[in-house]
Protein backbone atom coordinates (compact mmCIF):
# COMPACT_ATOMS: atom_id res chain seq x y z
CA UNK A 1 0.00 0.00 0.00
CA UNK A 2 1.28 3.46 -0.85
CA UNK A 3 2.31 5.39 2.22
CA UNK A 4 0.53 8.76 2.32
CA UNK A 5 3.63 10.21 4.00
CA UNK A 6 5.57 9.62 0.79
CA UNK A 7 3.85 12.44 -1.07
CA UNK A 8 5.83 15.58 -1.78
CA UNK A 9 6.01 18.12 1.02
CA UNK A 10 6.81 21.06 -1.25
CA UNK A 11 4.34 23.86 -0.73
CA UNK A 12 1.45 24.39 -3.10
CA UNK A 13 1.65 27.17 -5.71
CA UNK A 14 0.87 30.51 -4.11
CA UNK A 15 1.65 29.41 -0.56
CA UNK A 16 5.25 30.64 -0.68
CA UNK A 17 4.12 34.15 -1.64
CA UNK A 18 1.50 34.16 1.10
CA UNK A 19 4.11 32.96 3.62
CA UNK A 20 6.29 35.91 2.58
CA UNK A 21 3.47 38.44 3.08
CA UNK A 22 2.44 36.78 6.36
CA UNK A 23 5.97 36.96 7.72
CA UNK A 24 6.32 40.67 6.90
CA UNK A 25 2.93 41.44 8.45
CA UNK A 26 3.82 39.40 11.56
CA UNK A 27 7.24 41.05 11.93
CA UNK A 28 5.66 44.50 11.63
CA UNK A 29 3.15 43.67 14.34
CA UNK A 30 5.84 42.26 16.65
CA UNK A 31 7.98 45.34 16.02
CA UNK A 32 5.02 47.47 17.18
CA UNK A 33 4.65 45.43 20.38
CA UNK A 34 2.20 42.69 19.43
CA UNK A 35 1.53 39.42 21.20
CA UNK A 36 0.84 36.39 18.99
CA UNK A 37 -2.15 34.27 20.08
CA UNK A 38 -2.03 30.67 18.83
CA UNK A 39 -5.33 28.85 18.48
CA UNK A 40 -5.78 25.19 17.50
CA UNK A 41 -8.79 23.95 19.49
CA UNK A 42 -8.77 20.40 18.09
CA UNK A 43 -5.04 20.19 17.42
CA UNK A 44 -3.59 21.74 20.57
CA UNK A 45 -0.09 20.43 19.84
CA UNK A 46 0.16 22.83 16.92
CA UNK A 47 -0.82 25.87 19.01
CA UNK A 48 1.86 24.90 21.51
CA UNK A 49 4.45 24.29 18.80
CA UNK A 50 3.87 27.71 17.21
CA UNK A 51 4.12 29.38 20.62
CA UNK A 52 7.32 27.61 21.71
CA UNK A 53 8.88 28.32 18.31
CA UNK A 54 8.54 32.09 18.78
CA UNK A 55 9.13 32.23 22.56
CA UNK A 56 12.23 30.03 22.61
CA UNK A 57 14.03 30.17 19.25
CA UNK A 58 16.13 27.14 18.40
CA UNK A 59 18.69 29.38 16.70
CA UNK A 60 20.89 31.10 19.28
CA UNK A 61 20.79 34.88 19.01
CA UNK A 62 17.28 35.18 17.57
CA UNK A 63 15.03 37.28 19.75
CA UNK A 64 12.39 35.72 21.98
CA UNK A 65 8.95 36.93 20.96
CA UNK A 66 5.67 36.88 22.92
CA UNK A 67 3.53 34.04 21.59
CA UNK A 68 0.92 32.15 23.61
CA UNK A 69 -0.97 28.90 23.01
CA UNK A 70 -4.62 29.50 23.87
CA UNK A 71 -5.80 26.22 25.41
CA UNK A 72 -8.87 27.59 27.17
CA UNK A 73 -11.99 25.42 26.65
CA UNK A 74 -13.79 28.65 25.68
CA UNK A 75 -11.15 30.29 23.48
CA UNK A 76 -13.40 33.11 22.24
CA UNK A 77 -14.05 34.37 25.77
CA UNK A 78 -10.35 34.01 26.57
CA UNK A 79 -9.21 35.84 23.43
CA UNK A 80 -11.77 38.60 23.91
CA UNK A 81 -10.20 39.32 27.30
CA UNK A 82 -6.57 38.76 26.33
CA UNK A 83 -6.08 40.09 22.80
CA UNK A 84 -5.45 43.77 22.13
CA UNK A 85 -5.56 45.87 19.00
CA UNK A 86 -2.40 45.25 17.01
CA UNK A 87 -1.94 41.65 18.16
CA UNK A 88 -1.64 38.64 15.85
CA UNK A 89 -3.94 35.61 15.76
CA UNK A 90 -2.55 32.38 14.29
CA UNK A 91 -4.99 29.49 13.96
CA UNK A 92 -4.17 25.92 12.91
CA UNK A 93 -7.21 23.82 12.06
CA UNK A 94 -9.35 22.44 9.28
CA UNK A 95 -11.92 24.79 7.76
CA UNK A 96 -14.80 23.46 9.88
CA UNK A 97 -13.48 24.43 13.33
CA UNK A 98 -16.29 26.55 14.83
CA UNK A 99 -14.09 28.34 17.40
CA UNK A 100 -11.55 29.23 14.70
CA UNK A 101 -14.24 30.49 12.31
CA UNK A 102 -15.69 32.58 15.15
CA UNK A 103 -12.28 33.98 16.14
CA UNK A 104 -11.46 34.83 12.50
CA UNK A 105 -14.73 36.73 12.10
CA UNK A 106 -14.13 38.72 15.28
CA UNK A 107 -10.46 39.45 14.57
CA UNK A 108 -11.12 42.65 12.56
CA UNK A 109 -13.31 44.06 15.35
CA UNK A 110 -10.63 43.21 17.91
CA UNK A 111 -7.95 44.81 15.72
CA UNK A 112 -6.05 41.55 15.15
CA UNK A 113 -4.04 40.49 12.12
CA UNK A 114 -5.22 36.95 11.40
CA UNK A 115 -3.35 33.99 9.89
CA UNK A 116 -5.05 30.64 9.32
CA UNK A 117 -2.95 27.54 8.63
CA UNK A 118 -4.64 24.34 7.50
CA UNK A 119 -5.09 21.64 4.87
CA UNK A 120 -7.87 20.12 2.80
CA UNK A 121 -10.97 21.96 1.59
CA UNK A 122 -10.42 25.73 1.84
CA UNK A 123 -12.27 28.20 4.04
CA UNK A 124 -14.12 31.01 2.23
CA UNK A 125 -11.90 33.68 0.69
CA UNK A 126 -11.32 36.71 2.90
CA UNK A 127 -12.15 35.11 6.26
CA UNK A 128 -8.52 35.53 7.39
CA UNK A 129 -6.00 38.25 6.49
CA UNK A 130 -3.58 35.51 5.46
CA UNK A 131 -4.61 31.99 4.46
CA UNK A 132 -1.71 29.51 4.52
CA UNK A 133 -3.45 26.50 3.08
CA UNK A 134 -2.40 23.12 1.68
CA UNK A 135 -4.89 21.65 -0.76
CA UNK A 136 -3.47 18.14 -0.26
CA UNK A 137 -3.15 15.98 2.82
CA UNK A 138 -6.42 16.63 4.63
CA UNK A 139 -6.12 13.38 6.60
CA UNK A 140 -2.36 13.36 7.19
CA UNK A 141 -1.18 17.00 7.35
CA UNK A 142 -1.94 17.29 11.07
CA UNK A 143 0.59 14.57 11.84
CA UNK A 144 3.11 14.18 9.00
CA UNK A 145 4.98 17.48 9.29
CA UNK A 146 3.19 19.38 6.50
CA UNK A 147 1.64 21.96 8.86
CA UNK A 148 4.79 22.11 11.00
CA UNK A 149 6.70 23.13 7.85
CA UNK A 150 4.27 26.02 7.32
CA UNK A 151 4.81 27.62 10.71
CA UNK A 152 8.51 26.78 10.82
CA UNK A 153 8.96 28.75 7.58
CA UNK A 154 6.74 31.54 8.96
CA UNK A 155 9.09 31.77 11.96
CA UNK A 156 12.22 31.68 9.79
CA UNK A 157 10.95 34.38 7.41
CA UNK A 158 9.67 36.58 10.25
CA UNK A 159 13.20 36.69 11.66
CA UNK A 160 14.60 37.56 8.22
CA UNK A 161 12.27 40.57 8.27
CA UNK A 162 13.85 41.78 11.54
CA UNK A 163 17.05 42.29 9.55
CA UNK A 164 15.18 44.99 7.59
CA UNK A 165 14.05 47.43 10.30
CA UNK A 166 13.27 50.16 7.78
CA UNK A 167 10.47 47.99 6.38
CA UNK A 168 8.88 47.31 9.75
CA UNK A 169 7.82 50.83 10.68
CA UNK A 170 4.26 52.14 10.56
CA UNK A 171 5.22 54.54 7.77
CA UNK A 172 6.58 51.64 5.68
CA UNK A 173 3.28 49.76 5.92
CA UNK A 174 1.30 52.96 5.27
CA UNK A 175 3.07 53.36 1.91
CA UNK A 176 1.51 50.15 0.67
CA UNK A 177 -2.00 49.71 -0.65
CA UNK A 178 -4.63 48.79 1.89
CA UNK A 179 -6.02 45.36 1.09
CA UNK A 180 -8.62 45.14 3.85
CA UNK A 181 -11.47 47.37 2.80
CA UNK A 182 -13.51 47.11 5.98
CA UNK A 183 -10.96 46.92 8.81
CA UNK A 184 -8.02 49.09 7.84
CA UNK A 185 -7.66 51.98 10.26
CA UNK A 186 -5.75 54.01 7.69
CA UNK A 187 -8.74 53.91 5.35
CA UNK A 188 -11.88 55.96 5.54
CA UNK A 189 -14.59 55.29 8.05
CA UNK A 190 -16.66 53.09 5.72
CA UNK A 191 -18.24 50.25 7.68
CA UNK A 192 -15.66 49.43 10.31
CA UNK A 193 -16.43 46.12 12.11
CA UNK A 194 -17.09 46.26 15.83
CA UNK A 195 -18.30 43.86 18.52
CA UNK A 196 -21.15 44.87 20.79
CA UNK A 197 -19.94 45.02 24.40
CA UNK A 198 -23.28 45.72 26.06
CA UNK A 199 -26.86 45.81 24.82
CA UNK A 200 -28.12 49.28 23.90
CA UNK A 201 -29.80 51.57 26.40
CA UNK A 202 -31.93 54.25 24.74
CA UNK A 203 -30.47 53.24 21.34
CA UNK A 204 -26.85 53.75 22.39
CA UNK A 205 -24.49 50.78 22.80
CA UNK A 206 -20.86 50.32 23.73
CA UNK A 207 -18.90 48.51 21.01
CA UNK A 208 -15.31 47.41 20.64
CA UNK A 209 -13.54 48.13 17.37
CA UNK A 210 -9.92 48.15 16.25
CA UNK A 211 -9.85 51.74 17.58
CA UNK A 212 -10.96 50.67 21.07
CA UNK A 213 -14.18 51.20 22.97
CA UNK A 214 -16.75 53.43 21.28
CA UNK A 215 -20.38 54.30 21.81
CA UNK A 216 -22.61 54.05 18.76
CA UNK A 217 -26.19 54.80 17.88
CA UNK A 218 -28.13 51.56 17.31
CA UNK A 219 -31.38 52.99 15.96
CA UNK A 220 -30.77 51.37 12.56
CA UNK A 221 -29.95 47.89 13.86
CA UNK A 222 -32.42 47.52 16.75
CA UNK A 223 -31.95 44.97 19.50
CA UNK A 224 -28.32 43.92 19.28
CA UNK A 225 -26.80 41.96 22.15
CA UNK A 226 -23.32 41.59 23.60
CA UNK A 227 -21.13 39.62 21.20
CA UNK A 228 -22.93 40.70 18.02
CA UNK A 229 -20.72 42.03 15.26
CA UNK A 230 -21.88 45.25 13.63
CA UNK A 231 -20.59 47.64 11.00
CA UNK A 232 -20.01 51.15 12.32
CA UNK A 233 -20.11 54.28 10.18
CA UNK A 234 -19.93 57.82 11.52
CA UNK A 235 -20.90 56.84 15.05
CA UNK A 236 -23.82 54.68 13.93
CA UNK A 237 -24.18 50.90 13.77
CA UNK A 238 -25.47 50.49 10.21
CA UNK A 239 -25.71 46.69 9.93
CA UNK A 240 -25.48 43.48 11.95
CA UNK A 241 -23.21 40.74 10.60
CA UNK A 242 -25.76 37.96 10.99
CA UNK A 243 -23.44 35.02 10.36
CA UNK A 244 -21.81 35.49 13.76
CA UNK A 245 -25.06 34.72 15.60
CA UNK A 246 -25.09 31.13 16.81
CA UNK B 1 26.19 57.46 0.29
CA UNK B 2 28.56 55.40 -1.80
CA UNK B 3 28.18 51.64 -1.84
CA UNK B 4 31.85 51.29 -0.96
CA UNK B 5 31.09 52.82 2.43
CA UNK B 6 28.00 50.70 3.14
CA UNK B 7 29.90 48.34 5.42
CA UNK B 8 30.53 51.26 7.78
CA UNK B 9 26.80 51.66 8.32
CA UNK B 10 25.30 48.38 9.50
CA UNK B 11 21.89 50.00 10.01
CA UNK B 12 21.72 51.23 6.45
CA UNK B 13 18.75 48.93 5.85
CA UNK B 14 16.78 51.11 8.25
CA UNK B 15 16.55 53.40 5.22
CA UNK B 16 14.74 50.75 3.16
CA UNK B 17 11.25 51.73 2.09
CA UNK B 18 10.32 49.29 -0.68
CA UNK B 19 9.20 45.91 0.60
CA UNK B 20 8.86 44.34 -2.87
CA UNK B 21 12.47 43.12 -3.05
CA UNK B 22 12.27 41.65 0.44
CA UNK B 23 8.99 39.88 -0.37
CA UNK B 24 10.57 38.36 -3.48
CA UNK B 25 13.50 37.10 -1.40
CA UNK B 26 11.18 35.70 1.26
CA UNK B 27 9.07 33.88 -1.31
CA UNK B 28 12.12 32.26 -2.89
CA UNK B 29 13.39 31.33 0.56
CA UNK B 30 10.04 29.72 1.45
CA UNK B 31 10.13 27.64 -1.73
CA UNK B 32 13.74 26.59 -1.10
CA UNK B 33 12.97 25.54 2.48
CA UNK B 34 9.91 23.56 1.38
CA UNK B 35 11.95 21.76 -1.26
CA UNK B 36 14.77 21.06 1.20
CA UNK B 37 12.23 19.58 3.62
CA UNK B 38 10.68 17.44 0.88
CA UNK B 39 14.07 16.18 -0.29
CA UNK B 40 15.18 15.33 3.25
CA UNK B 41 11.90 13.57 3.86
CA UNK B 42 12.16 11.48 0.70
CA UNK B 43 15.78 10.51 1.42
CA UNK B 44 15.11 9.71 5.08
CA UNK B 45 11.97 7.62 4.41
CA UNK B 46 13.82 5.73 1.67
CA UNK B 47 16.98 5.05 3.68
CA UNK B 48 15.01 4.23 6.86
CA UNK B 49 12.52 1.88 5.21
CA UNK B 50 13.96 -1.30 6.75
CA UNK B 51 14.38 0.34 10.17
CA UNK B 52 10.79 1.65 10.05
CA UNK B 53 9.48 -1.80 9.19
CA UNK B 54 11.47 -3.45 12.00
CA UNK B 55 10.39 -0.90 14.61
CA UNK B 56 6.77 -1.05 13.44
CA UNK B 57 6.76 -4.86 13.63
CA UNK B 58 8.01 -4.73 17.23
CA UNK B 59 5.48 -2.01 18.09
CA UNK B 60 2.62 -3.99 16.49
CA UNK B 61 3.63 -7.01 18.55
CA UNK B 62 3.43 -4.90 21.73
CA UNK B 63 0.09 -3.35 20.78
CA UNK B 64 -1.30 -6.82 19.97
CA UNK B 65 -0.48 -7.91 23.50
CA UNK B 66 -2.18 -4.86 25.04
CA UNK B 67 0.87 -2.62 25.29
CA UNK B 68 0.53 1.16 25.46
CA UNK B 69 2.69 3.84 23.86
CA UNK B 70 4.34 6.51 26.05
CA UNK B 71 5.69 9.37 23.90
CA UNK B 72 7.96 12.18 25.09
CA UNK B 73 10.25 15.02 24.04
CA UNK B 74 11.14 18.62 24.96
CA UNK B 75 9.81 21.86 23.43
CA UNK B 76 8.73 21.38 19.83
CA UNK B 77 9.56 17.70 20.24
CA UNK B 78 7.06 17.54 23.12
CA UNK B 79 4.42 18.66 20.64
CA UNK B 80 5.63 15.97 18.21
CA UNK B 81 5.05 13.45 21.00
CA UNK B 82 1.55 14.86 21.55
CA UNK B 83 0.91 14.64 17.81
CA UNK B 84 1.82 10.96 17.50
CA UNK B 85 -0.15 10.09 20.66
CA UNK B 86 -3.22 11.76 19.12
CA UNK B 87 -2.59 9.96 15.82
CA UNK B 88 -2.72 6.56 17.58
CA UNK B 89 -5.74 7.36 19.78
CA UNK B 90 -7.70 9.35 17.13
CA UNK B 91 -6.59 7.74 13.86
CA UNK B 92 -7.99 9.25 10.62
CA UNK B 93 -8.68 5.62 9.63
CA UNK B 94 -7.91 2.16 10.98
CA UNK B 95 -7.62 1.06 14.60
CA UNK B 96 -7.40 3.28 17.68
CA UNK B 97 -4.45 2.31 19.90
CA UNK B 98 -3.45 3.36 23.42
CA UNK B 99 -0.91 6.19 23.44
CA UNK B 100 -0.13 9.14 25.73
CA UNK B 101 2.32 12.04 25.70
CA UNK B 102 4.26 12.57 28.93
CA UNK B 103 4.74 16.34 28.58
CA UNK B 104 1.04 17.17 28.30
CA UNK B 105 0.35 17.69 32.00
CA UNK B 106 2.10 20.76 33.43
CA UNK B 107 1.24 19.76 37.00
CA UNK B 108 3.14 16.49 36.67
CA UNK B 109 6.03 18.13 34.78
CA UNK B 110 6.48 20.96 37.27
CA UNK B 111 6.11 18.65 40.28
CA UNK B 112 8.85 16.37 38.97
CA UNK B 113 11.02 19.21 37.67
CA UNK B 114 10.84 21.01 40.99
CA UNK B 115 11.26 18.01 43.28
CA UNK B 116 13.63 15.63 41.50
CA UNK B 117 15.06 17.71 38.64
CA UNK B 118 14.29 18.15 34.99
CA UNK B 119 16.55 15.30 33.91
CA UNK B 120 14.10 12.89 35.54
CA UNK B 121 10.73 14.31 34.39
CA UNK B 122 10.19 11.47 31.92
CA UNK B 123 11.96 8.58 33.68
CA UNK B 124 9.89 9.09 36.84
CA UNK B 125 6.75 8.87 34.72
CA UNK B 126 8.08 5.69 33.09
CA UNK B 127 8.44 4.27 36.62
CA UNK B 128 4.84 5.28 37.42
CA UNK B 129 3.16 4.23 34.15
CA UNK B 130 5.45 1.85 32.27
CA UNK B 131 4.78 -1.89 32.24
CA UNK B 132 6.73 -4.62 30.54
CA UNK B 133 5.19 -4.79 27.06
CA UNK B 134 4.63 -1.04 26.74
CA UNK B 135 6.49 1.18 24.26
CA UNK B 136 8.68 4.21 25.06
CA UNK B 137 9.03 6.57 22.07
CA UNK B 138 11.21 9.69 22.42
CA UNK B 139 11.86 12.63 20.07
CA UNK B 140 15.07 14.67 20.28
CA UNK B 141 16.55 16.70 17.44
CA UNK B 142 20.06 16.53 18.95
CA UNK B 143 19.75 12.95 20.17
CA UNK B 144 21.41 14.14 23.38
CA UNK B 145 18.56 15.22 25.69
CA UNK B 146 19.46 13.91 29.12
CA UNK B 147 15.89 13.44 30.28
CA UNK B 148 15.23 11.24 27.23
CA UNK B 149 18.34 9.14 27.81
CA UNK B 150 17.31 8.66 31.45
CA UNK B 151 13.80 7.66 30.38
CA UNK B 152 15.12 5.16 27.82
CA UNK B 153 17.41 3.56 30.43
CA UNK B 154 14.52 3.25 32.87
CA UNK B 155 12.18 1.90 30.17
CA UNK B 156 14.66 -0.69 28.87
CA UNK B 157 15.25 -1.92 32.42
CA UNK B 158 11.53 -2.43 32.88
CA UNK B 159 10.98 -4.39 29.67
CA UNK B 160 9.51 -1.62 27.54
CA UNK B 161 10.27 -1.49 23.82
CA UNK B 162 12.39 1.64 23.27
CA UNK B 163 12.30 3.74 20.09
CA UNK B 164 14.22 6.97 19.55
CA UNK B 165 13.87 9.61 16.84
CA UNK B 166 16.99 11.76 16.57
CA UNK B 167 18.64 14.26 14.23
CA UNK B 168 22.17 15.31 13.23
CA UNK B 169 24.25 12.10 13.56
CA UNK B 170 21.87 10.52 16.08
CA UNK B 171 23.85 11.76 19.08
CA UNK B 172 23.93 9.75 22.31
CA UNK B 173 20.59 8.13 21.48
CA UNK B 174 22.10 6.36 18.46
CA UNK B 175 24.91 5.03 20.66
CA UNK B 176 22.76 4.10 23.67
CA UNK B 177 22.36 0.41 24.44
CA UNK B 178 18.96 1.32 25.90
CA UNK B 179 17.49 2.52 22.57
CA UNK B 180 16.51 -0.57 20.59
CA UNK B 181 15.43 1.26 17.41
CA UNK B 182 16.94 4.66 16.65
CA UNK B 183 15.67 6.45 13.53
CA UNK B 184 17.94 9.34 12.54
CA UNK B 185 17.11 12.34 10.32
CA UNK B 186 20.54 13.28 9.00
CA UNK B 187 20.40 17.06 8.87
CA UNK B 188 21.77 19.93 10.92
CA UNK B 189 18.62 22.07 10.74
CA UNK B 190 16.38 21.66 13.78
CA UNK B 191 13.37 22.76 11.74
CA UNK B 192 13.91 20.31 8.87
CA UNK B 193 14.70 17.53 11.38
CA UNK B 194 11.40 18.07 13.21
CA UNK B 195 9.39 18.15 9.99
CA UNK B 196 10.87 14.85 8.86
CA UNK B 197 10.64 13.26 12.33
CA UNK B 198 6.89 13.91 12.10
CA UNK B 199 6.89 12.12 8.73
CA UNK B 200 8.80 9.20 10.27
CA UNK B 201 6.26 8.98 13.09
CA UNK B 202 3.46 9.01 10.54
CA UNK B 203 5.19 6.25 8.57
CA UNK B 204 5.52 4.15 11.75
CA UNK B 205 1.81 4.60 12.46
CA UNK B 206 0.79 3.78 8.85
CA UNK B 207 2.96 0.65 8.82
CA UNK B 208 1.50 -0.53 12.13
CA UNK B 209 -2.03 0.03 10.81
CA UNK B 210 -1.18 -2.06 7.71
CA UNK B 211 0.18 -4.86 9.88
CA UNK B 212 -2.86 -4.87 12.17
CA UNK B 213 -5.21 -4.87 9.18
CA UNK B 214 -3.33 -7.73 7.59
CA UNK B 215 -3.18 -9.72 10.86
CA UNK B 216 -6.94 -9.37 11.38
CA UNK B 217 -7.81 -10.24 7.77
CA UNK B 218 -5.65 -13.36 7.83
CA UNK B 219 -6.54 -14.43 11.36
Amino acid sequence: MANPADRSLAVDPGVAGELARSALATARRFAAGATMWCLAPAWLEHARHVAVEFVHPVIVGKRALPAVAVDDPDPITALRALARTGDVLVAVSDRDSRPVIDAMRRAPAWGLTSLWIGAGPRPPTGVADHLLWLDQGEGSARHDGALVLMYHVLWELTHVCFEHPGLLTASASANEPCVDEVACITCSDEGRPAEVVSAPIADVAAVRSARGLETVDTTLVGDVVAGDLVLVHAGTAIAVLEETRP
Amino acid sequence: MSEAADFLYPFLEADEHDAAALLDDLEQSAEAKAHASAALRATTLHESRAAIDEAAADMSDRFNRGGRLLAFGNGGSATDASSIAALFTHPPHGYALAARALADDPSVLTALGNDVGFDLVFSRQVIAHGRAGDIALGYSTSGNSRNLLAAFAEAAGRGLLTIGLAGYDGGDMARSEHVQHCLVVRSDSVHRIQEVQAALGYALWATIQDELTSAIQHG
